[in-house]
């Protein structure tokens, strides 16, 4: 890993959580202040209300060498600067959930203090974790819809896939990890071609084989557009989030 | 070369129109006098216009034969029987007979013709009416004892009006389907789009020609590029712009598998006309009552069962109409 266990500092104000850290070999605290005073990049990962009253908290020991970064959804730069001190170095991230298992898909922003060096050692450190990309701010929400949720979407496609295969006579258990292997192939030559989907999808159609007459169905499904609807209205309710 | 069209209408129209306006190389591949077109009805508008263009008409499929090398069948699928029938015995060896009917397979031409001649060159094409501004798509399959000279002939002719393949003749309903058809699902598009665009405040005429220029453009970026047409959508798609908020809508009308279904329905629909012919029914409606009236004068050894079922492929004593 990139960086040794015994280097990361966690804070909470109870045990329920902090095991698991420890059992990594992290070390644990209940004083949020300590993970100021020990470290010079810190993870604001607290649920988004309860993180106004972290800040203010915290405050004091804020200095020009931390690197504050925030994981709170719908928390703004601004908001985060105005709650800081003057010229922190402030990022803030949106991971997703397949982080868990080093093929997250992650953007970032900075804020107006953080420099290309925080932004440089933010996305190297993240690398090991999947996907990281610098974006504007404004493109968060819409990796929200995209990608947060979008983790939804794809394991309620693969329960479906599974599903028609059940129906077609294969054991259920079975049918989840080749639904499962299917669109980790799919996404993985998407990645390493860099080619166009269309183009990848039309090299898997064989004339009036099985797979135009499969996609046939989906097409008269919609399946395009109320996909598009899915992250359209989750990024739209990523937006409204934010301004509560 | 001469050029004889049995059937004066939209087909040998857009055809010899094709084949002898004069494109950017100057001239048209063929002169308007090596083309010889027939039809019993001299009432067809297009007759007219294939006068005016300096074709030979004639009343007589006979007279076509004859002064023709490569003979295109241009008429509706449920009339090539009679034709062949009439026109069997003036078939040499010499002819590449060309039939552009949809659904009807070389097969059932060829055995027709045999009993008449008994090696016949016949080709089957499917092409579409836009070879009347020289943007055609043809495709053709060659049959029993057409030679590979004979294919590359038409493909000649066929391709100065457009594009132009040789397939295999089982892809010929789909290529029907797909590029026969297809003109009649653009102008429908394009249709509504002026629809679209005077709706949101252009006058008609301008709406209309600016909706078929966008096609052309697209239909030309598509043929010149070498990307793939989801790629060249993206390219004309600005994150949160105008383009792709109107593709969503017609994601969400379904456009893409309206389209599928319309080329397979057309697709399907030639398959079961053809087993229709096969079968031996066909409806009245299929044919003109005139035209019937006329191939019965012309040919009274054909025998017609009942005013709704004709008899088309039954092989009767030749005897009687050979010379």
């Amino acid at each position: 890993g990139k960086v040794p266990p015994s280097s990361i500092l966690a804070s909470a104000p109870s045990d329920k959580n902090l095991d698991a850290w420890r059992e990594s070999g992290c070390r644990t605290t209940h004083c949020n202040l300590e993970v100021l005073q020990e470290s010079t990049l810190v993870f604001l990962a607290t649920k988004p209300h309860v993180l106004p009253g972290v800040l203010q908290e915290i405050r004091p020991a804020v200095g020009p060498h931390h690197v504050v970064v925030s994981l709170a959804a719908g928390v703004t730069l601004q908001t985060l600067q105005r709650l800081l001190p003057a010229g922190t170095k402030v990022l803030r991230l949106m991971p997703n959930l397949p982080c868990v298992v080093q093929a997250g898909a992650m953007v970032f922003a900075r804020g107006g203090d953080a420099g290309d060096g925080e932004a440089t050692l933010l996305k190297s450190l993240l690398s090991s974790c999947g996907l990281c990309e610098e974006v504007p701010e404004s493109y968060i929400n819409i990796h929200t819809g995209l990608s947060g949720s979008g983790v939804a979407y794809v394991y309620l496609f693969a329960e479906a896939l599974a599903e028609g295969a059940v129906k077609m006579g294969m054991p259920g258990g079975l049918a989840s990890r080749i639904a499962a292997q299917t669109l980790l192939g799919a996404a993985k030559m998407m990645l390493e071609t860099g080619e166009h989907p269309a183009k990848l999808r039309g090299d898997v159609c064989t004339p009036g084989g099985t797979t135009i007459h499969a996609l046939h169905q989906l097409e008269k499904g919609a399946l395009r557009a109320t996909v598009m609807n899915a992250v359209e209205v989750a990024t739209q309710r990523a937006r409204d989030m934010a301004k509560d | 070369m001469s050029v004889g069209f049995i059937g004066a209408g939209q087909l040998a129209f857009a055809l010899a129109r094709g084949c002898t306006a004069a494109g950017r190389r100057g001239r048209g591949v063929l002169a308007a006098h090596k083309i010889t077109a027939s039809s019993p009805d001299t009432e067809l508008p297009t007759v007219s216009g294939l006068r005016k263009m300096g074709v030979n008409f004639t009343v007589s499929n006979k007279d076509t034969v004859k002064s023709s090398d490569v003979l295109f069948l241009a008429v509706k699928p449920p009339i090539i029987p009679f034709i062949l029938e009439e026109v069997g015995p003036d078939i040499e060896a010499r002819h590449i007979v060309v039939s552009c009917a949809a659904g009807v397979p070389i097969s059932s031409i060829e055995k027709k013709l045999s009993t008449f001649c008994p090696t016949p060159k016949v080709i089957r094409c499917m092409t579409n009416t836009p070879v009347i501004v020289r943007e055609g798509a043809t495709v053709y399959a060659t049959g029993t004892h057409a030679d590979v000279e004979d294919g590359k002939l038409l493909e000649q002719l066929m391709a100065s009006v457009g594009f132009c393949t040789e397939v295999e003749e089982d892809l010929i309903d789909a290529v029907t389907g797909l590029s026969g058809s297809g003109p009649a699902y653009a102008f429908t598009a394009l249709d509504a789009l002026a629809d679209g665009g005077v709706k949101m405040g252009l006058p008609r005429r301008l709406a209309v020609r600016l909706g078929a220029q966008a096609l052309l453009g697209a239909a030309k970026m598509l043929l010149e590029s070498e990307q793939h047409p989801g790629q060249l959508k993206d390219n004309v798609c600005s994150p949160g712009g105008a383009t792709i908020h109107a593709l969503h809508f017609l994601e969400s009308g379904g456009f893409r598998s309206l389209l599928i279904n319309a080329v397979e329905a057309s697709c399907i629909r030639t398959r079961e006309l053809q087993h229709l012919a096969d079968q031996e029914k066909i409806s009245p409606a299929a044919i003109k009552k005139t035209l019937l009236d006329k191939v019965k004068l012309e040919s009274p050894s054909l025998s017609m069962a009942s005013a709704s079922k004709v008899s088309l492929f039954t092989n009767k004593s030749p005897s009687s109409k050979k010379n």
